[in-house]
Parts: structure tokens; C-alpha cells; sequence
């Protein structure tokens, strides 16, 4: 089966508001991948190339050398990458062995442009980010 | 299916990548290469996103070598004369059969996208997508194996460098030991035999994959090569000269008495 | 390179998200397991404890052991003390509140350690039931925790002040640093503690000609120790006032693995001899201070003065800090398990008495009740694993590093001042314990012509790669493609293992930066850090002293 199951992606936030359709769209653009247990999914300071939405496994997230929290299956992480390939804020590890999709800047960049509704999203959900990080 | 050749039809970089094409005239130039066949970039990126026609299709074609499999990237735009260090090449050894094919294309593929491969393409200047393409042969189970190099690469001088391992040539060409070392005028006299500190050897493991085996003493210190294997690698580099001109890196391996040709490209440094 | 085969089936697992250093300076071998399990809460509680103190922008230090070796990482702050601790690092300089700390020292923490290292060396292990030794080591592991907790406790106040006035005088002058620390030493009043016994020891020797004799014999060195506490008067007393001070010091380190001075008679009457002998120690450090005062300019000498007053007063609590908490302690503790150990011993429980040192605490307790583990075979070969391994067989670190420490320029001027003064002073104390470096000449595969001279960086792999900063040394077993990412940062490549025609000669090559590769020992013989010469010409490396 190529790309990822649309029941995945409904839950991402960054998705909610496509319809049926544009959901697929989006799901076939997604590949698999694999990450073994303790490795370095991304790190921290590092350009990013690709958002990661977990399908099974577990994964750390730490930011300067501190935990901060552990994402499971359902759960999303990188999406910076797909507005302007920016640098990673926090680093993953893989603390079981990790399922993965992954979609790169380059797959996500046509649809973003002609789609206005994924890019509002996007910016909402940074704009969240933003907000939870200024008042902690 | 013309994302799936068989190596010796291989001829356009942009589509298969340097290292594909170059096999592909070694081959039609009657050099030893092992079979194999090259994947364009688009079929690797097809089977990574799990598109079941490509998928079966690269199954197919690819099954009559049967196995196991060594897969290496070609890639498609980091060419010419900087390609030793334009970026993370990934090469899988023992594939163990055509089945397992696929994913082992989808990792090549992530490591040509991955986070570092990314920075590594915009630092060097190219901010175009990554396209890695692929060559599947069969692996060999070498006594010997290593790097040859037409031309000394540190005085210049036009003579044959030798550095040899026992297993799997990776452990020259990544350095994992202290090779043996021989220099060969152009008509294969030896000018210089050292011997290195071959303290493993990377074999094939069962059921996929290597692993580092460790090499007895006496062996590690001992010359893999004999006379007739320099004879025989005299003879291989002056074959490559005559297709591809001087300067040539080569790797090549000996197994089961026999010389194969793995890689041929033009000496950077 | 025996050890290194051993080594490399050692498995090096990152603790925890954080990044880890291994401590080869305080914990040269590996510990005991006795020790790793004590150590981390005391040493955590302790450093948290002078961070809070001091107002540092760090929640402490923590201590974790992999396969027996010491990592250290550094812990954040809570997030909600940063303001309080901003305040209370500009109260530091202000308020000296470093002299507070030496006032508990002098007048609380020192006299009640030593009040409880008498009262717990008093005890003859030898004479307790099995339950009432249980409850004896007991005491000795809670009291050595205490005494661990104690000496993190006073670290900062023992160091930030040397380290602030090196800080002032590296602005203001160029006088190098071991001369500067050369000048907290000597001249100054004695100081109690340690110099008084030894000073009344000497004093008492130097006027007993009988013990002079005995003391200059061939004879046993124990036997002489033990003859010299008989002596009547003054002698004796002097001598077990010392021997009870000092005995159950480790001579080296503070694991309970390591032997004490009572056990090293040897040594120990060589040191006496030599206090007896005594060197006229030139006593110029008013000299030198008035020489380096000169050195400074005008307007910063009534500066200099005081800094240099703060800096001498609190020095020796450099030192006293250890020996009276946690080193004596550890010497307690090592003389009680030893009491269990040969008891088990001559049960035949265990093969040797020193094994037992091997042991944790509880395990030790239920080998005297007749538990069935640990064996005597395994605990034989925990000993024989600590004998074979050393720092050198471990990676300098584990886990991602993080992004550098902020510009302390940035931060308002108590923190920034602090910070830099603990930074100076942590340089200079580990600098100044390090053994000396010899020139060490490597020799190698001459791959990439040309000679480089700059700082190695040990490499083991891509999680390390953000430790290289320009001009740096690569110094690593081989390389791959995926080193490709440093090249630019590199001055030179240096190499165990791999040939002329290997990755890292043909990058080095076509980088056009020096390489030697195939030195075969350079990951053990070059010391992260250090400074080295790189000749890719002659195919040498040299460790600059």
C-alpha cells in the first residue's frame, strides 16, 4: 500500500480541516520508515528535511540536553521542516524501535501551495507552539 | 521497464547515476563485473513510497540473480570529479534475497533525504531534490578484496598502489584495518610489499546483513596476496586504463580464485 | 592492545537524553559497585546544594556509571529559581558569602566529621557479632554518603574565589596560571588540621633521638609505625595523634578499592621522614606576589589586594574539604567491609578478604547472612574486571551533545561573573592534577602531504561530530562518508586504522589537509584536547607537552 492510512492523518491537527479527497492526496505522499531503537531521529540545531507521524513505537523528545516529553503512535513531530526546512528545535530518539511516515519538504511544498487551507494550519499551529513557549 | 536495466544497457547518468553507467561500460567492455542490474532514481523513490506496480515489477525483474544481494546508491547529481565526498552513499551488503529488496531501497532512499544529506547538498551549493538511484548485483563472498589505485595518489608517480583485505572490501575502503600495501610498476613488477594489520574481516551473516569477524593473529600480519593475485590486478588495471583512461580508483575483489571488478572511477586525489 | 579487544565488547549506552562526560581525572579506573551505588544521590544533593548557594545558572551536577565508569552530566535549573538565583549571584561578590561557607566549615561541618571518623574508628570490626557488624558497615556507607554530600557542598566556595582572581588577572596581565595558583600557597599561618599534627609530629621526632634512630632503620615498616606509637611521652603521643588522623586515608583516589596509609607503612614512613627532614622551603611568596602586584596596572591593584585575600583565605579548603569528609570516610569504610571480608574469607565464602570490596553494601550484608549471591567467582572476576580496564578504555563521552553554554557576556554582571569564575577555576584544578603530558610521537601511513598544528578532538562518531570547532584535529578509529559534513572544519585527520587509499587519506587528500592514517594507537595516545602536530608528509604526530 503506498503512503500512509488516511485514518492516521485524520488526526493530525495540521490535516483536520481537508476534505476526503485532499486527505488521500496528502496520504499517498508519505513513505514508511524505520528508525532502530536508540537512534537519533533528529537532532537539534540541524537543518530538517521531513515531518514524521509515528505509527507504532515510542520516541523521546528532549530540547538542550533535557527531556521533555514521549511521543507514541498517532502522535506528529517536525512539522518546520515542511514550511522552510529550518532548523530542528528539539531532538527525537527512538526509545523502541520506531514505525514511522515521513513526508519531505519537497512532497509537501506543491500541495501546501495550491492548497490555502493546510497552510492556515500549519500557521495556527505554530502560532500555538509560540504561545505555550513564551509563557512557560 | 525502463527504471530496471540490466548493467550492461545502463549509459545515461541523469536517470542511473555515475556509478551505474560506469559498470555499465565495464561491462560492455568485457571487464569481470558480477551481474546486476541498476534502478533509476524514480523506480527507488516509487518503491520507497510503496507503489505495488513498481514494487513487483523491480521483484520480478530483479529475482533471476536470485541471492544474497549487495545494494549500492548511484547518485544521479553529485558527478565528476568531487564524487568521492559529495555525500552520504549508502551502500547495504547482503540484501539476503530479492524479497527484502524493497525495504532496503526505501532506507536508501530516506538516507538521500535524510536531515543530514539535506544540509550536507546545501552547504556544498545544490538546493535541488536529492535522486538516488540504485545498482543491485550479487554479492560475492571474497578471500580477498580491496582498492586498487592506477596512479600513486600521494607522489604521483605511475605506478599501481595495492591495498588488500581479507572478506569484504569495505574494510579498505572504509579503513577498518591496516591493509596489506603493494606498489606495482606498470608492467606488475612489485616495487613494495607491506604487509598491514588486518585485524578483522567483514563477512556475510546469515540471514542478512555483516558483521566483523575477528582475524586470527597470524593471518591479520600475513600477505593475502600472492603473485599471480598481482599479476591478475596488473592485468585488470591496464584493462581499465585502455576503457576509461589513466587515474582510475578501482575496488575489486577475489573470490573463488576469480578477479571482479566492483567500482571504476576517475581518481580525485 | 590486549585491553582494547576487551574494551571493544564493552557495550556504552548513553543513561539518559542528556550529555555525559567521563571523568578520568578523579576516576582514572573503573569503581566499585559499592561505590556506584552510593555515590550519584550524595553527589547530586551535594552540587545542587552549591548551586542554589551560589546562585548558579546549573540545578548541579549528576554522576552515573556505565560498566563501572564515572560520566558526569550537568543538570538545568529549575526554571522557576532563575530569578532568585540571578539575584543571589550578584549577592555572592557583594555579601563574600564564600567566607559564611568557611565559618560552617571551620566551626560546624569539619568538627563534626571528624568527631564521627573518630567514633567510627574506634570500633574494632574484628570484635562485632555478624549483626552488629551489618549495622556497622551500615553506619560507615550512611556516614561515607553524608561525607560525599558534604564535600560537593563546600566545592564551590573552594574554588570560585582562586578562580575569580585568575579570571581579573588573565584580563589585566599575562602571567601564566600555575604561577598565579603558585601564589595561594605558603607564608601563610598554619592552619588547623592536618600541618598542626604533622608540625607537633615533626617537632616531637626532631627532639627524640632514639625515635630519629628508629625512624631512619631498615626494620619492617609496620613494625617501626607500630613501635614509634609506644614511645613514652610526648613521641608516642605524637605519633598516634597523627597515624589516627591520617591512617585511614585512601593514599590515591576515593574509592574503598583503594588501599590506605596504614596499609602502605612504606609510604607512610616516607613521608614522615621527608616532614622530619624537611625542605627549607624558600618562603618568598611575598616576593612573588609583590612581582606579579607590579605586573598589574595601577588603577586595578587595591583589586588585586583583595581578590587575592579571598583567594588565599578560602585555598585550603580546597583540600580539607576531601580528606576531612568523604576521603576519610571512604578509608572507614573500606577498613570495615575489609573486617567482613575476612571473616567471609576464612569461611570460605568469598576467595579473598579484598574481594569483598567488590560487593555493594547490601550484598555485603547478605553474604554475612549466608545469601547465595553474589558468588565468590563473580565477585573474583569484578576485581579482575576493575584491575583490566582504565579511563583510555572508555568513550570520552556518551549521549548529544549540547549547544554551547551562553556568552557569559550576555548575562547580567553577578552571573557572568560567577560563571566565568567557576569556569576558570574548574580549568585551572584539573589542568593543574592532570599528570604531565610527554611528548608522544605516533607514527603513521604518510597519507596527505603537509604539517598542521592544532587542538585533536576525539571522534567515535556522528553523535560527537558538534564537538569539532574549526581548525580542529580529527583524531578517530576510521571514517566514513558520514564524516564528509566536517571536512570543512578541519585542520588535519589522524586515524588508527585504514590505508592509503582508505576514506579518510583520499578526503584528506582531496581536502588538501594533513593526514596521517593507520597510526594504529593514536584514539589511545592522544588525549582529547591535547595539543598535536600533525606531519602528513612524514607520517607523524606529535603530542605537544
Amino acid at each position: 500500500m503506498a503512503g500512509a492510512p488516511v485514518e492516521a492523518l485524520r488526526r493530525v491537527p495540521l490535516f483536520a480541516d481537508l476534505d476526503s479527497d485532499e486527505l488521500h492526496q496528502v496520504a499517498l505522499l508519505f513513505k514508511k520508515r524505520h528508525f532502530v531503537q536508540g537512534e537519533t531521529v533528529m537532532r537539534e540545531g540541524t537543518d530538517g528535511a521531513a515531518f514524521f507521524l509515528i505509527e507504532a513505537g515510542e520516541a523521546s523528545v528532549s530540547v538542550a540536553g533535557s527531556a521533555r516529553a514521549n511521543l507514541h503512535a498517532g502522535d506528529h513531530f517536525g512539522e518546520i521542516a515542511l514550511i522552510d526546512e529550518g532548523v530542528r528545535s528539539a531532538t527525537i530518539t527512538a526509545v523502541s524501535e520506531l514505525d514511522c511516515y515521513g513526508l519531505t519538504y519537497w512532497e509537501f511544498r506543491p500541495l501546501l501551495l495550491a492548497n490555502g487551507a493546510i497552510g492556515l494550519k500549519l500557521l495556527q499551529s505554530l502560532a500555538q507552539k509560540l504561545r505555550s513557549a513564551e509563557a512557560s | 521497464m525502463s527504471g530496471v536495466l540490466p548493467l550492461a544497457e545502463v549509459a545515461d547518468t541523469s536517470v542511473f547515476g555515475s556509478k551505474a553507467v560506469g559498470l555499465g561500460e565495464a561491462v560492455r567492455a568485457g571487464l569481470p563485473v558480477p551481474d546486476g542490474f541498476a534502478l533509476s532514481g524514480q523506480t527507488v523513490e516509487q518503491v520507497a513510497a510503496g507503489d505495488e506496480a513498481t514494487v513487483s515489477a523491480v521483484i520480478g525483474t530483479v529475482r533471476p540473480l536470485g541471492g544474497p544481494l549487495a545494494v549500492r546508491s548511484s547518485a544521479a547529481d553529485e558527478d565528476g570529479a568531487d564524487a568521492s565526498f559529495a555525500g552520504q552513499h549508502l551502500t547495504l551488503l547482503n540484501v539476503p534475497t530479492v524479497d527484502a529488496l524493497p525495504p532496503a531501497l526505501a532506507e536508501i532512499w530516506w538516507s538521500a533525504n535524510s536531515d543530514s544529506a539535506i544540509s550536507y547538498r546545501k552547504r556544498v551549493g545544490l538546493f535541488t531534490r536529492p535522486s538516488v538511484a540504485v545498482v543491485v548485483q550479487r554479492l560475492l563472498d571474497p578471500e580477498t578484496a580491496g582498492v586498487m589505485f592506477t596512479r600513486n595518489p600521494v607522489t604521483g608517480a605511475d605506478e599501481r598502489m595495492i591495498e588488500a583485505s581479507l572478506g569484504l572490501g569495505e574494510a579498505v575502503v572504509a579503513g577498518l584495518v591496516i591493509p596489506d600495501s603493494y606498489r606495482l610498476d606498470r608492467e606488475g613488477n612489485a616495487l613494495e610489499r607491506r604487509p598491514g594489520l588486518k585485524r578483522i574481516a567483514i563477512r556475510r551473516k546469515e540471514g542478512g546483513g555483516t558483521f566483523e569477524e575477528e582475524v586470527p593473529a597470524a593471518a591479520a600480519e600475513q600477505h593475502c596476496l600472492g603473485d599471480d593475485d598481482l599479476a591478475a590486478l596488473s592485468g585488470l588495471a591496464r584493462r581499465c586504463e585502455e576503457v576509461y583512461g589513466p587515474g582510475r580508483d578501482i575496488e575489486w575483489a577475489i573470490a573463488d580464485g576469480t578477479l571482479y571488478l566492483l567500482q571504476c572511477r576517475a581518481v580525485t586525489r | 592492545m590486549a585491553t582494547n579487544a576487551a574494551a571493544e565488547k564493552l557495550r556504552f549506552d548513553a543513561p539518559g537524553p542528556a550529555f555525559y562526560e567521563l571523568d578520568p581525572v578523579h576516576f582514572p579506573r573503573p569503581l566499585t559497585r559499592y561505590w556506584t551505588e552510593v555515590h550519584p544521590a550524595a553527589f547530586a544533593s551535594g552540587t545542587a546544594d552549591f548551586a542554589r548557594y551560589y546562585g548558579m545558572l546549573i540545578g548541579g551536577l549528576a554522576m552515573s556509571y556505565v560498566n563501572g565508569f564515572g560520566y558526569k552530566n550537568v543538570l538545568p535549573p529549575p526554571a522557576e529559581e532563575i530569578p532568585q538565583r540571578f539575584a543571589r549571584a550578584d549577592e555572592i561578590f557583594e555579601g563574600k558569602l564564600w567566607r559564611e561557607q568557611l565559618k560552617e566549615w571551620d566551626e560546624t561541618a569539619k568538627p563534626t566529621a571528624i568527631a564521627t571518623h573518630r567514633e567510627l574508628q574506634a570500633v574494632d570490626p574484628d570484635a562485632l557479632s555478624d549483626d552488629a557488624l551489618k549495622a556497622y558497615l551500615r553506619r560507615c556507607r550512611d556516614h561515607h554518603a553524608a561525607m560525599i554530600e558534604q564535600h560537593m557542598r563546600f566545592t564551590a566556595s573552594a574554588v570560585v574565589p582562586t578562580g575569580d582572581f585568575v579570571a581579573h588577572l588573565s584580563d589585566w596581565t599575562d602571567v601564566p596560571l600555575p604561577e598565579l595558583l603558585g601564589l595561594m600557597r605558603g607564608a601563610s599561618p598554619v592552619s588547623a588540621g592536618a600541618s598542626a599534627q604533622l608540625e607537633r609530629l615533626v617537632a616531637a621526632l626532631r627532639g627524640d633521638p632514639d625515635a630519629q634512630a628508629l625512624l631512619a632503620s631498615t626494620d619492617d615498616p609496620h613494625r617501626v609505625l607500630t613501635e614509634l606509637r609506644a614511645f613514652d611521652g610526648e613521641t608516642g603521643a605524637a605519633v598516634t595523634d597523627y597515624l589516627d588522623l591520617v591512617g585511614n586515608r585512601p593514599l590515591d583516589g576515593f574509592d574503598i578499592s583503594e588501599p590506605t596509609a596504614l596499609e602502605l607503612p612504606d609510604a607512610l614512613l616516607r613521608a614522615i621522614r621527608t616532614a622530619v627532614a624537611g625542605d627549607a622551603e624558600a618562603n618568598d611568596v611575598e616576593q612573588r606576589i609583590a612581582d606579579v602586584r607590579a605586573k598589574v596596572p595601577e588603577e586595578h591593584r587595591d583589586t588585586f589586594d583583595e581578590l587575592l585575600g579571598e583567594a588565599r583565605l578560602m585555598y585550603r579548603l580546597r583540600d580539607e574539604r576531601g580528606v576531612y569528609s568523604d576521603i576519610w570516610a571512604s578509608g572507614i569504610m573500606r577498613r570495615a567491609a575489609l573486617g567482613a571480608g575476612r571473616r567471609l574469607a576464612s569461611a570460605g565464602r568469598i576467595n579473598e578478604p579484598q574481594h569483598v570490596l567488590d560487593a555493594g553494601l547490601e550484598e555485603m550484608c547478605g553474604l554475612l547472612d549466608g545469601a547465595a549471591s553474589p558468588s565468590a567467582d563473580e565477585l573474583g572476576s569484578r576485581a579482575a574486571y576493575r584491575a583490566a580496564h582504565s579511563a583510555k578504555d572508555a568513550p570520552a563521552t556518551l549521549g548529544t551533545p549540547e549547544p554551547p553554554p551562553p556568552d557569559p557576556s550576555g548575562l547580567p554582571p553577578g552571573i557572568a561573573r560567577l560563571m566565568r569564575a567557576t569556569g576558570t577555576a574548574l580549568g585551572a584544578l584539573f589542568g593543574s592534577s592532570e599528570a604531565e603530558h610527554e611528548e608522544h610521537l605516533l607514527r603513521g601511513l604518510a597519507a596527505s602531504p603537509g604539517i598542521y598544528e592544532g587542538t585533536a578532538r576525539l571522534i567515535s562518531g556522528a553523535a560527537e561530530f558538534e564537538r569539532i570547532v574549526q581548525g580542529d584535529v580529527l583524531v578517530t578509529i576510521s571514517t566514513t562518508e558520514a564524516f564528509n559534513i566536517l571536512l570543512p572544519l578541519l585542520g588535519a585527520i589522524v586515524t588508527d586504522s585504514g590505508g592509503l587509499l582508505s576514506h579518510s587519506a583520499i578526503v584528506a587528500r582531496e581536502y588538501g589537509i594533513p593526514g596521517v592514517v593507520g597510526t594504529r594507537q593514536g584514539t589511545e595516545l592522544i588525549a582529547d584536547g591535547a595539543r598535536v602536530r600533525v606531519d602528513g608528509t612524514a607520517g607523524e604526530v606529535t603530542v605537544l607537552p
